[in-house]
């Protein structure tokens, strides 16, 4: 029961990612998917992040809904469109990679970065 | 080297090429969340958020998701040239016919490895197994929401002959 509203949350983050953004991007194009992802990602962020339907405690490891728009993707298409999961095995490795070095970089970044000199930021010591 | 580059590796799925563009993909935009949107959230709050989520996915979608013409097409759209031509940075594996897969897998797996290289060296392992029950959760979520978004393709419905 824990895990349920994780789970929830999961559901309707993916569900809405795959529902709207190919329709969004049929119909509008290149800006029907920039505004998807701010009307989809913005208000399924606020549910599952900001008031916190996926559990994340404190000061523990960030567990993302991206995780669930991923596994929304795969899904989908393989309901849908009947696709082979382990034929994206190899763009799935490149992702992980791309995003592994990009996660040890930025822990290296953070805890060199500087605050724009006047900004709310630097108003706060934690920065 | 550019024959070999751009030559499509059967078993792979994908040229060589689209090695480097979709790790690059991955790389820029998990990086430009996991710095950019926890600032965002600070420094505005969940007005914050909401702007990090159309500016930094909005836009890094264009860079990493966008297709040749309109639509989404598990079997990518014909080029006229012949074959199928992609334009994001991340691949959509066998000309686009593999499963989706969404600049999320790189998002979560990043926030995730950032957590671990930030933690002490001898809390990770506790840390790692504290979070998988809920990375599982996040994944058995997205799957359910997923399957279910699919099967509206399963109507057989023929609305506007669309």
């Amino acid at each position: 029961m824990r895990y349920l509203s994780t789970v929830i949350g999961g559901a309707i983050c993916g569900a809405l990612c795959f529902g709207i953004w190919p329709e969004m991007w049929k119909s509008y194009g290149i800006m029907g998917g920039w505004l998807t992802a701010a009307i989809v990602i913005s208000i399924s962020w606020y549910m599952n992040h900001w008031i916190g339907v996926m559990r994340n405690p404190q000061g523990k490891l960030w567990v993302d809904q991206g995780w669930a728009v991923a596994a929304a993707g795969m899904a989908w298409s393989v309901v849908r469109f009947h696709t082979q999961i382990r034929q994206a095995l190899p763009v799935v490795c490149c992702c992980l990679l791309g995003g592994g070095l990009a996660g040890v970089a930025a822990a290296r970044v953070k805890k060199h970065l500087q605050p724009a000199p006047g900004t709310k930021a630097e108003e706060r010591a934690d920065g | 080297m550019v024959d070999f580059l751009s030559h499509y590796i059967g078993w792979l799925g994908m040229p060589p090429v689209s090695v480097l563009t979709t790790v690059f993909g991955a790389f820029a935009v998990t990086f430009a969340v996991i710095v950019c949107w926890s600032r965002l959230v600070k420094d505005f709050g969940p007005i914050g958020g909401m702007m990090a989520a159309g500016f930094i996915i909005g836009t890094f979608w264009v860079l990493n998701h966008k297709l040749p013409g309109f639509g989404i097409h598990p079997e990518g759209l014909p080029h006229p040239d012949g074959g199928i031509k992609q334009f994001g940075l991340i691949y959509q594996g066998f000309r686009g016919a593999a499963p989706w897969v969404d600049m999320g897998t790189a998002i979560g797996f990043g926030l995730w490895v950032c957590g671990l290289a930030e933690a002490p060296r001898e809390e990770r392992m506790r840390l790692a197994a504290e979070s998988l029950p809920r990375i599982g959760a996040a994944i058995a979520g997205g799957v359910l929401g997923g399957v279910l978004a699919g099967l509206v393709g399963w109507t057989g419905a023929n609305l506007f002959g669309y």
